[in-house]
């Protein structure tokens, strides 16, 4: 993996200056001031921070789900101001459909972009071979646990091919041992792909686990307290010491900004 | 788990929960029939036959028909079920897609809620008299019948409609989907629950106002009338049996509404609403 995803390689998405403020009638809430990121092509980059600090509103705006007050997203120079195939998002109630099958859910993205009956059925049969789902295609989404829903989540973003691919505290509605297991499992998915992804947590473990780099917000709202490398192959050992001492220094970090919660 | 005359039940038990509940169901009818007996007897009047007077005249409309007109039972009931039907599928033509639009547009919503809030509160008997003496006898219950269904069919797709998880659409437009594709693939299913859900509680509200209807539409023939020519006539038996004709008809029809729901939202794997 450490080959295939690296650290040196160009600029591929570009926040500048970004700012968000949410208006109501009664009161203004600044969601992200100021937030200034490069992010490489092919890296897994995760954001963790305080709950409510704007995560989910950045990666949704890179998502083009939501505007900029100010400031810019570009990838590859084009702006991200409209939801696209490109960037593929992955939910934490993981927003599956729940009348169409498994099958169905990973040919949706084929479906609306006009991918041809079988070329549409062939791939979703590799992805969902890939994410060890073969022998649920034709399952109901309401007969999965949650992290066979996910993984159906995981192959219906990877499917479409995306340049980048977002995700949105993927594993925070599994239960513990499951959430170890899919971090794993998406360790070895990634191997095979050279993806940029950008992975909100507020899990400082699974973000050490699985990142080439940690970028560690501040309370809301949210500005860059630090960004760290993490230069070393995968999969890591949780109970190494560097692994140890630098979730550490990231709660520690955290503590400072006196929310966390996990 | 509990005892009762040495029989022991237990509720994980599926037949014994079939079981328990047919036991509670005879018990209330037998109460219901006794009670009505017990009435019929304490008025001692011809307008409120006993239960086994009204058994009589049922059996003998089955059999004989109408002993009026000479029309059969069946006549009666295929004309009311034609009037029913019609006014039904008029209904959802027109109140799905329309509230599939209202639920979809602000700009619509607010254009139309002003007329749909005035016209939902008249009881759609109200327009009975209007829609058949003004329009015509043939269209004017089925309009009746229409109305009734119409609204309550209309603010349930509405509803649904509103109600669609705001991450289902956000993920089809992640996933490439247009505007209209978001419309037709993720806004009509999410809805259909609640659009089934509007059908059920629609055709129990239609039965209502057909029986009204039919009142001032004698030249169809329709239960109705039979239950009006039954009491200007003062054979009071036969105008009960009416009433028992339309109540069995009304527990085929929303019944059969019920288990149409189930199935269809179960097959689209959603939750039952």
């Amino acid at each position: 993996m450490s080959e295939a995803r690296s650290k040196e390689g160009e600029i591929q998405i570009r926040i500048e200056n970004l700012r968000k403020v949410y208006v109501t009638d009664e009161s203004q809430t600044v969601a992200i001031e100021d937030f200034t990121l490069d992010i490489k092509r092919g890296e897994l980059i995760s954001i963790v921070g305080p709950s409510g600090c704007g995560k989910t509103t950045l990666l949704r705006m890179i998502a083009g789900l939501l505007e900029p007050t100010s400031g810019t997203i570009t990838i590859d120079g084009r702006p991200c101001s409209d939801p696209g195939p490109d960037r593929g998002l992955v939910f934490q109630d993981f927003a599956l459909f729940p009348w169409r099958t498994v099958r169905k859910n990973v040919e949706f993205g084929m479906e609306v972009t006009g991918v041809p009956k079988e070329e549409r059925r062939l791939r979703a049969e590799e992805y969902l071979r890939l994410v060890g789902l073969e022998k649920f295609m034709d399952a109901r989404i309401h007969e999965l646990s949650g992290g066979m829903k996910q993984r159906v989540g995981i192959a219906r973003a990877l499917v479409n091919d995306p340049e980048v691919i977002l995700m949105d505290e993927p594993f925070g509605a599994l239960d513990a041992q499951t959430r170890n297991i899919m971090q794993a499992e998406l360790t070895k998915i990634l191997e095979k792909s050279d993806k940029t992804i950008i992975f909100i947590t507020h899990s400082v473990d699974e973000a050490v686990f699985l990142s080439d780099r940690i970028v560690v917000l501040s309370k809301r709202p949210a500005e860059i307290k630090e960004v760290i490398d993490i230069p070393w192959p995968r999969p890591r050992d949780r109970a190494s010491p560097e692994f140890t001492a630098l979730r550490k220094h990231i709660l520690d970090e955290l503590e400072k900004e006196n929310v966390l919660n996990n | 788990m509990s005892t009762i005359f040495g029989w022991t039940y237990d509720e994980h038990n599926k037949s014994h929960r079939l079981f328990r509940r047919g036991v509670i169901v005879v018990t209330s009818l037998v109460c219901f029939v006794a009670a009505w007996w017990d009435v019929s007897i304490l008025a001692n009047s011809v307008a409120i036959p006993s239960p086994a007077e009204t058994w009589d005249a049922l059996v003998n409309l089955v059999r004989n028909g109408d002993s009026i007109t000479g029309r059969s039972l069946w006549e009666y009931i295929s004309s009311s079920m034609k009037t029913y039907l019609e006014g039904f599928a008029l209904a959802m033509i027109v109140a799905i897609p329309l509230g599939l639009i209202i639920g979809y547009s602000k700009t619509i919503h607010d254009f139309a809620s002003p007329v749909i809030e005035v016209l939902r509160p008249i009881a759609p008997i109200a327009w009975a008299p209007i829609f058949i003496l003004a329009i015509n006898y043939s269209i004017g219950p089925v309009l009746v019948v229409f109305i009734g269904i119409f609204f309550p069919l209309l603010t349930n797709v509405i509803f649904g409609v509103e109600k669609i998880d705001g991450n289902l659409i956000d993920a089809s437009k992640t996933l490439g989907a247009s505007r209209l594709q978001v419309f037709y693939k993720v806004m009509i299913p999410s809805a259909i629950p609640y659009v089934m859900n509007g059908v059920k509680i629609g055709l129990g509200i239609g039965w209502m106002c057909i029986v009204a209807a039919e009142l001032y539409a004698p030249q169809l023939s329709g239960i109705g009338f039979f239950l009006s020519e039954q009491a200007t006539a003062g054979f009071w038996p036969g105008a009960f049996a009416a009433i028992v004709v339309i109540a069995v008809l009304g527990l085929i029809t929303t019944g059969l509404a019920e288990y149409i729901h189930k199935v269809v939202t179960s097959r689209m794997g959603m939750s039952y609403v």
